[in-house]
């Protein structure tokens, strides 16, 4: 893989350039070509400077106020100088509504106040891969919310509750003895619900219904790659509970993310193989 | 010990003087046990060390504060930065601080006007009344202090490389108002050396930026007495990431080079220095923030007598303003700021400040809402007027600790001093990068450290609370911009042209030689000049940096 070449610029006429320095030396720690523009950019300037240079990456920094106005004009000049392919990302004082917009329109990602160097040197390293074609597509979202779990004393008091009341029927019903639970699948649309039961007092099932009573447990999202995707949560700094994936309920391959590393809740990946499509569905 | 136990007895009597013109502000203090408080405490033994060190408050080398009574006689002017959009909106927001008890005003210009441009010129796409008021012509000034008498407020200007073009335009409304130069009081920060090394709004080469601020001293003794001609500030290296040593060192450094240019130019000590003031940051590690001020006024003072030989006392005080660490606000959690902001406001008080600056809670995310900016007023009032710790002067003075951390940072921040006197002073050390590197890595290495969890950050790497809830976050109206160019345009069109392109011409041939560049500069501003022609001007004969 070349190495990464990054332009990072002030635009407009803010002088806190710390965060823009900071940001530099990180990248170039973590083994990227980086240019620093100075103070006092044109959104012109910029851009000449990004294709004269052949970088990969334009960051953009600004603490003024003016990022509404002078980042969507750095990428209407990419466009005018047939540079799309150069990717844009951006940090600063931006409130999160701005954010929003910036990136819907064509800004890869706003960093904001307190995100670590780390996580931009690799979200840039996975967004340059993924650009550059090396890499499957991790930095897209999940394809859909597999299923929701939720723990219960009881699959069968329960699943009378969702059949009188919502008209929604037990499909399956697996023992997964590895991690001490019984489940039961309710297809709801492209989703389902997964009823847990705890097998024995050992399951964790137990422990949590103990701790905080029945209810919501976990949300399982169905994305490809895996392991690859664990890997860059992992980069990103977020604590797993499986670095390698393990064998669900419905035999596809499985994976937790630690509640401490995902503001509480417990998020499951789930990758759907072919050739197990649709089983515990149907 | 006979001779150190008459000095006290002097300085008491002096303070009795004193105190016939400028009561305290009660007649005794006591605790809520009825303890009596006494105005200073002193160790049980007065000796040479003591006196060398320390002194009495008021006295030499000043350590202990620049006034005997400190804040028994007056608490500091509580002084809030504020300026957004439009002249109008800035002079409502003005009058509503001075509502709410504020006693100074301070002027947050936009980049447009900090840099010389005006609000229709290309470089000021997207930043116009952003950061603070956009001021392009002397009537957005007079919009500014409408209905605010400047013979009662003084006013705080952070201005640096248009600063004469600014202190110019105050001076005519001031007349205007019917207020004379010698009534006005304020500051204007025109502290170009610290522009080049942390803050970035410079415009011209470091040389004719000091030629510019040495007119602005010459003009200000002769015309404009009661003005603060610099703010030497040590703030904006402190937030581009300097330790605490680094911005004593560069900014006393910085000071010695406005002092020698000021020499240079032929004007005496004496009459110059009593009119310098400094702007010092107030940052987290609450001892060292107290030991930095103190470690500041002793060696200032120690610079002005003993290697500058400056014979008015006034010439040895620094006196100072400080704004409260912006860089340790946080986007998490954005109440916690209000706790960092009373703690380092309270050293801020214990190391003895003039007045003082304290942010708003949100101001890591946006300009801060009239809520949020009364709360951050709030906080230096209930400093001032609940907790008892201006009732004494330099209540943490004689703790080993913080008089140990004073002299460590003195030596240290000596140190430093030395290295850029060596480099040719701090014009030169300036041009050759060397204090901007210095503070590139201490920020780089505060960084590292915070990602490694060495350091705390509350509520940023360690205890965060998910679903953060974005508070309500001021807006500023964007609809202003076009107004604002259509009354610039309205003005060019109703003044008289020939006369501003030949006080134009006449700036740019004074620039060219050496007369005193205020007077041309007022007589622009007069007749409606813009700041960025102005700046045009003068860019025309000396260049960009």
């Amino acid at each position: 893989m070349d190495k990464i070449r990054v332009l990072i610029a002030k635009p407009g006429l803010d002088g806190h350039d710390r965060g823009a320095l900071v940001i530099s030396q990180a990248l170039r720690d973590a083994g990227m070509e980086v240019i620093y523009t100075g103070l006092r950019q044109t959104p012109k300037q910029i851009v000449r400077a990004a294709v004269q240079e052949d970088v990969d990456v334009i960051g953009l920094s600004s603490l003024s106020g003016a990022h509404n106005v002078l980042f969507p004009e750095v990428l209407k000049e990419l466009s005018r100088n047939e540079a799309e392919d150069i990717l844009v990302f951006g940090g600063g004082v931006i409130p999160l509504e701005d954010i929003q917009v910036l990136e819907k329109n064509g800004i890869l990602k706003i960093f904001t106040p307190g995100t670590s160097t780390k996580v931009v040197a690799t979200y840039i390293e996975q967004a340059v891969a993924e650009h550059r074609g090396e890499t499957p597509m991790l930095q897209t979202p999940p394809k859909r919310v597999d299923h929701i779990g939720i723990a219960v004393k009881s699959i069968e008091e329960t699943a009378v509750f969702y059949s009188n009341h919502f008209h929604v029927n037990v499909e399956t019903i697996a023992e997964v003895p590895d991690q001490g639970v019984r489940v039961a699948f309710l297809p709801l649309g492209n989703c389902k619900i997964e009823l847990l039961e705890p097998l024995d007092e050992n399951s964790p099932i137990h422990a949590f219904i103990e701790k905080r009573g029945e209810g919501l447990h976990h949300v399982a999202f169905e994305i490809d790659n895996i392991q690859q995707r664990l890997d860059q949560l992992k980069a990103e700094g977020i604590r797993l509970i499986d670095e390698k994936p393990k064998k669900g309920a419905s035999g596809n391959p499985i994976a937790f993310l630690h509640p401490k590393s995902t503001y509480g809740a417990l998020i499951e990946l789930y990758e759907s193989k072919q050739d197990a499509e649709n089983e515990g569905g149907q | 010990m006979k001779e150190y136990k008459q000095s006290f007895t002097k300085w008491q009597e002096q303070i009795q003087q004193e105190l016939k013109k400028r009561p305290e502000r009660k007649d005794t203090f006591q605790t809520s046990s009825n303890i009596p408080i006494e105005r200073a405490y002193f160790p049980d033994k007065i000796d040479n060390a003591y006196i060398k060190s320390l002194g009495f408050p008021g006295e030499y080398p000043f350590t202990r504060g620049i006034r005997g009574t400190m804040y028994r006689g007056k608490h500091w002017t509580m002084r809030q930065y504020a300026g957004f959009g439009s002249a109008k909106e800035t002079n409502e927001r003005f009058r509503y601080l001075l509502d709410q008890g504020q006693t100074g005003l301070s002027v947050a210009f936009d980049l447009p006007t900090q840099i010389g441009y005006d609000s229709d010129d290309t470089m000021a796409l997207g930043e116009v009344g952003k950061v603070g008021v956009a001021i392009d012509s002397l009537e957005d000034m007079e919009i500014l202090f409408d209905k605010i008498s400047l013979n009662q407020v003084s006013t705080s200007m952070t201005i640096n490389a248009p600063a004469a073009v600014l202190l110019a335009m105050y001076i005519v409304v001031a007349e205007k108002q019917g207020v004379s130069k010698e009534q006005i009081r304020g500051t204007i920060q025109n502290d170009i050396l610290k522009e080049y090394i942390a803050r970035g709004t410079y415009i011209y080469p470091p040389k004719a930026s000091m030629r510019l601020i040495t007119d602005i001293f010459a003009y200000c003794s002769e015309n404009v007495p009661s003005f603060n001609t610099i703010s030497i500030s040590g703030y904006h290296i402190r937030e581009a990431g300097s330790t605490a040593v680094q911005e004593l060192a560069f900014t006393l450094s910085n000071a010695v080079a406005y002092v020698e240019s000021a020499l240079e130019a032929g004007l005496d000590i004496d009459q110059f220095a009593p009119r310098l003031a400094f702007f010092f940051n107030g940052h987290n590690e609450f001892f060292e923030e107290v030991a930095k001020f103190r470690a500041a006024r002793r060696m200032w003072a120690k610079l002005m007598k003993e290697r500058f030989h400056a014979k008015n006392p006034k010439s040895w005080q620094l006196r100072f303003h400080t704004q409260v660490a912006g860089s340790t606000l946080t986007a998490q959690q954005p109440e916690n700021n209000v706790v960092r902001v009373a703690l380092q406001a309270l050293a801020a008080v214990f190391g003895g400040t003039q007045s003082l600056h304290t942010n708003s809670k949100d101001e890591a995310l946006s300009l801060p809402t009239e809520d949020s900016a009364r709360i951050a007023l709030r906080t230096q009032q209930i400093i001032a007027h609940e907790t008892g710790v201006s009732d004494t002067v330099d209540p943490l003075g004689g703790s080993y600790y913080v008089e140990s951390l004073t002299d460590e940072l003195e030596a240290e921040a000596q140190k430093y001093m030395d290295h850029i006197d060596d480099m040719g002073g701090a014009v030169s050390a300036v041009e050759k990068q060397y204090m901007q590197r210095e503070i590139h890595r201490a920020a780089y290495e505060a960084q590292k450290r915070l990602e490694n969890e060495e350091d705390i950050v509350v509520g940023v790497n360690k205890f965060t609370v998910g679903d953060e809830q974005q508070p309500d976050l001021l807006k500023v109206d964007e609809a202003f911009v076009e107004s604002q160019i259509e009354r610039l345009n309205q003005i060019r069109k109703e003044r008289d042209q020939e006369k501003v392109s030949d006080i134009l011409e006449k700036l740019k041939k004074s620039a060219e030689g050496k007369e005193n560049l205020m007077y041309p500069i007022i007589e622009a501003v007069k007749e409606y000049a813009t700041v960025g022609e102005i700046c045009h001007a003068l860019r025309d004969v000396y260049g960009e940096y």
